[in-house]
């Protein structure tokens, strides 16, 4: 099945005018004038979605979809945004049921808003339950993803920002994935610049692998375990690439690599995972306080061994070699790290393809985030070289070669 | 006992307005609101006053120029966004013979040899030159470098506040 | 003791090395890039080098293969986080003796020299 890259543009843009329009709805209704922050596709593990919700309250309204678009659609309000917004509901309450019943009756509008475009655009009607008012923490706001765990799913996910009362929510569309990949396919126009989609989420397997390595490659240098690692491909506009990373101070390495594909990749730690990292590599005190020249020669290394761990299953199973420039150490905001990948990459596409991983561990002493920024033309290219049946041959063989 | 009323100092600030611009955007504000955008690296902000209107602008723009790439949104580069945010603020009551420029971001902390110039400097060029053709003067700015900046530019004074990850801030 | 030259352009890599060669191994040079590996190596002619893949103004493979056509009985072991397997067949080609992927533990470094070293 092939999808080219103008239908996942228009695909990500009708998300994007959803939630336009379920903001709008809202606006309408309460006056709360938000904005839709980013809007991606993403191709991820059932079982990972949501993992950006961990351990916060929300609530939220989720219904299921029938007709071409088969599978489930979630509005999530950050728990703190539902009393305010109750409230500027003329007649909404929040007090008890009621509050839930204008939660109800507000997501409801909103969704309708964000769902019409998609029937329009589809030349069809998609037909929706009631919602049905949910309140939990974390992913648990989102369906289920129970006996579903490694299979891949397409995400249509949109972040809206309440600007000065600094207040989230999100939609997530989660539709059947090969309805949608046929809905995808049927809607390429050319097939000059197809993804064999399949490979993709084959790709992202490598990935994954790659990551793992990654983390593997973290525990044999500083003993520190990590407990989850997440893996997955995004479709984005190009000026929503630096808005994937936080704005806050961020410390880790930027490598530009070559070959199939080629592009840019840089590993980020925020401040804190970034010294406990470095001092668990470093044999002896750091002379100095605080973030010392050997914290960064420490960071470098981690930078120069997590990037190979991460790409070289790429080269082994496409049978090819994929070079990095030595990484540089970059100390920044995480927004100003990551827009002159995105300028970069954006001087021949208007879209990217995303890769992202985030490993951690429970305690929150070390977070890492991944993101890989390839070129279009060289992903399509690594996916039609790539034979599905190499896809576990991700390490090399040192001892058959010397 | 402490006692609340509308006269405390603190209470004109926070009632401010405050509009976020998010990359490949701009805002104009008529009404003195602060425009804020965060996480310049390589990406310019070019923030517009002109005082006798009480019209500012300001849009973050991430290439220099729309010929470079087929793409409809024309805040995303530093030729077109100028122009746009130039004819906005005109629609609310600014003039050009008025407006005038300050310039911050741009910076090049990285490195990416093959591309000649970096894509900062390219922008701040392409800023001036652009800016310079509609005869706007760019009074002040903060541009280049190795690292990232956020901005926030007062509607009500056209005062742009720079601050860096590690550098401090300072008004521009 | 066996004379060793270090090419890596990490300073904590080269630290972490100088720490687990030192005892049995006199060295020679610590070097951050190729063009001074290829320098050093004629200066000194050491007995091992270990090299670094990944390195500014030129890379370990290109630097290997010259001091390898210069002297062709010199003892090279890659030392690189690359662990792709065309990186190490031009590896084999450039005529190294010895592959070892970083992160690594001081055992395999040692058993990776005997190695070498007996071949």
């Amino acid at each position: 099945m092939q999808v080219d890259i103008q239908s996942l543009e228009t695909f990500n843009q009708l998300a994007y005018e959803g939630a336009e329009q379920a903001t709008a709805m809202m606006a309408q209704m309460t006056g709360i004038d938000a904005a839709v922050d980013v809007t991606k596709i993403t191709l991820m593990d059932r079982a990972d979605v949501g993992e950006e919700l961990a351990g916060q309250p929300f609530v939220g309204i989720q219904f299921g979809m029938e007709g071409v678009l088969n599978g489930d659609t979630t509005l999530v309000f950050e728990e703190r945004c539902r009393d305010p917004i109750v409230e500027a509901l003329p007649g909404g309450s929040s007090d008890g049921d009621m509050a839930e019943s204008s939660v109800k009756e507000i997501g409801n509008i909103m969704m309708s808003g964000f769902i019409d475009g998609w029937a329009d655009y589809l030349e069809t009607t998609i037909e929706h339950s009631p919602p049905e008012y949910i309140e939990a923490t974390g992913a648990d706001v989102l369906p289920s993803a129970d006996g579903v765990g490694s299979e891949q799913v397409f995400v249509f996910k949109s972040h809206i920002d309440w600007p000065g009362e600094d207040l989230n929510f999100y939609i997530y569309m989660l539709p059947e994935y090969t309805e949608m990949a046929e809905v995808m396919a049927a809607n390429a126009d050319t097939q000059s610049d197809a993804i064999p989609v399949d490979k993709l989420s084959v790709f992202n397997q490598m990935t994954r692998e790659g990551t793992q390595k990654a983390a593997e490659n973290v525990t044999a240098m500083t003993g520190i375990e990590t407990d989850a690692e997440v893996t997955q491909i995004s479709f984005a506009p190009i000026e929503d690439v630096p808005k994937q990373v936080d704005s806050k101070s961020y410390v880790g390495t930027v490598v530009e690599f070559d070959g199939t594909p080629s592009g840019y990749l840089s590993i980020l730690f925020d401040e804190t995972s970034a010294m406990n990292v470095a001092e668990a590599l470093m044999p002896m005190e750091p002379d100095g306080e605080g973030f010392t020249s050997m914290h960064e020669s420490a960071i470098e290394e981690m930078g120069n061994i997590m990037t190979s761990g991460f790409v070289d299953g790429w080269a082994n199973v496409l049978q090819t070699s994929v070079e990095h420039t030595p990484p540089e150490v970059v100390h920044d905001m995480g927004q100003a790290i990551m827009d002159p990948l995105a300028a970069q990459v954006g001087q021949h596409q208007t879209h990217a393809f995303i890769i992202e991983s985030r490993m951690q561990t429970d305690d929150l002493d070390f977070s890492c985030e991944i993101h890989a920024l390839p070129d279009d033309a060289e992903l399509k290219q690594a996916l039609d070289d790539l034979e599905i049946e190499r896809k576990d041959e991700t390490e090399a063989d040192v001892e058959k070669i010397f | 006992m402490k006692v609340y009323d509308g006269s405390s100092g603190t209470s004109t600030e926070s009632q401010q307005e405050r509009l976020k611009v998010g990359i490949a955007e701009y805002e104009v504000t008529t009404s003195g609101a602060n425009l804020t955008t965060s996480g310049l690296g390589s990406c310019l902000g070019i923030a517009m006053y002109d005082e006798a209107a009480g019209v500012a602008g300001l849009v973050h723009v991430m290439l220099p120029s729309a010929d470079e790439v087929d793409d409809t949104n024309e805040a995303k580069f530093a030729d077109t966004g100028i122009e746009l945010l130039v004819s906005e603020m005109e629609r609310a009551g600014a003039s050009t013979r008025h407006i005038e420029a300050k310039v911050a971001g741009g910076s090049d902390m990285l490195d990416f040899s093959q591309n000649g110039s970096g894509i900062g400097v390219r922008n701040v060029e392409q800023v001036e030159e652009t800016l310079d053709s509609l005869n706007i003067p760019i009074v002040s700015q903060d541009v280049g470098g190795d690292h990232g900046r956020s901005l926030k530019l007062d509607g009500n004074s056209g005062d742009l506040t720079v601050k860096s990850a590690n550098k401090g801030s300072q008004i521009i | 003791m066996p004379e060793v030259l270090i090419a890596d352009d990490s300073e904590f890599m080269r630290n972490l090395l100088r720490e687990i060669l030192e005892e049995d191994h006199q060295i020679v040079g610590e070097v951050e890039n190729g063009v001074e590996a290829v320098e050093v190596y004629k200066e000194e002619s050491p007995d091992l080098v270990m090299m670094d893949i990944v390195m500014p103004i030129r890379d370990g493979i290109e630097a290997t293969d010259e001091i390898k056509s210069g002297d062709p009985d010199a003892t090279v072991i890659m030392c690189t986080s690359v662990g792709q397997e065309e990186k190490m067949k031009e590896a084999v080609k450039a005529g190294a003796d010895g592959y070892i992927t970083k992160p690594f533990q001081k055992p395999s470094v040692i058993e990776a020299i005997e190695d070498a070293v007996g071949a």
